[in-house]
């Protein structure tokens, strides 16, 4: 089963948290994840630091299987403005991916399809992208086969 | 016992908060550097409180969690970007030469 797929351009927040919950919100209206996962990703940069921006303006968050993950989904969230996660080196964000998976494996291949196209430039092309549909498009491209 | 490039692999640990994502990226960019070194490398993503009890040759993650690990391993770095497997192999070149696990 393809994992289920989101993207948002143009979405406006005051800060990292609302950040989190804006690409979060979309898999919960999905039925992919369930509400108190949004609180859980919060929680883990709380905890753990903002280690989610693993590369300069990109934010990944997640929480845990555990958390209430119902199947295996992605949502991208294209930012109007940069906001701080607290990172040293990689602040400011504008684009946030979050995902879910039910367990430990069955979102691999779809990490390392984004892994890929990370490290060959989606961001900027989404931070290019017009409107969502191209957006969508451009991710389902890098993800494709997955 | 010989490591490295002439060795049995070596045993290197990406690590996030979860150890499910975060890391398995840093971990498939880390692959993609140690083998462009041709060092041979297991590599393996898990958690922060994990980490400790592994005992790895290599400890990668984001500063603010390889702060946690000085002396847990003969390599601790900390990278800001976990997706670029070329300043990832910059970075790694001068501590594994030093350790021996590169000519």
């Amino acid at each position: 089963m393809s994992p289920h797929l989101h993207v948002r351009v143009g979405v406006d927040v005051p800060g990292w948290q609302e950040a989190i919950r804006a690409a979060c919100t979309p898999l919960v209206a999905a039925g992919v994840v369930e509400p108190r996962y949004v609180d859980a990703c919060i929680d883990m940069v709380r905890r753990h630091g903002p280690y989610v921006v693993l590369a300069p303006g990109i934010a990944l968050p997640h929480a845990r299987p555990e958390d209430g993950v119902v199947g295996v989904g992605v949502s991208v969230a294209v930012l109007s403005f940069p906001v701080e996660f607290g990172h040293p080196e990689n602040d400011p964000v504008d684009v946030v991916i979050a995902f879910g998976s039910p367990d430990s494996e069955q979102h691999i291949d779809l990490l390392a399809a984004l892994a890929g196209g990370l490290a060959e430039g989606l961001a900027d092309r989404l931070r290019a992208a017009s409107d969502a549909t191209e957006a969508t498009k451009l991710v389902q491209e890098v993800i494709e086969g997955v | 016992m010989t490591k490295g490039r002439a060795g049995e692999p070596l045993h290197v640990v990406t690590v996030c908060g979860v150890g499910m994502g975060s890391s398995l990226i840093l971990r498939m960019t880390a692959e993609k550097a140690f083998a462009e070194l041709g060092v041979p490398a297991r590599v393996e993503a898990t958690d922060v409180s994990s980490a400790k009890s592994l005992r790895p040759d290599v400890i990668l993650g984001q500063g603010m969690h390889t702060s946690e690990f000085a002396g847990a391993a003969p390599v601790v770095l900390a990278v800001s970007n976990f997706v670029d497997a070329e300043a990832l192999k910059r970075e790694l070149e001068g501590p594994l030469r030093e350790q021996g696990w590169l000519e």
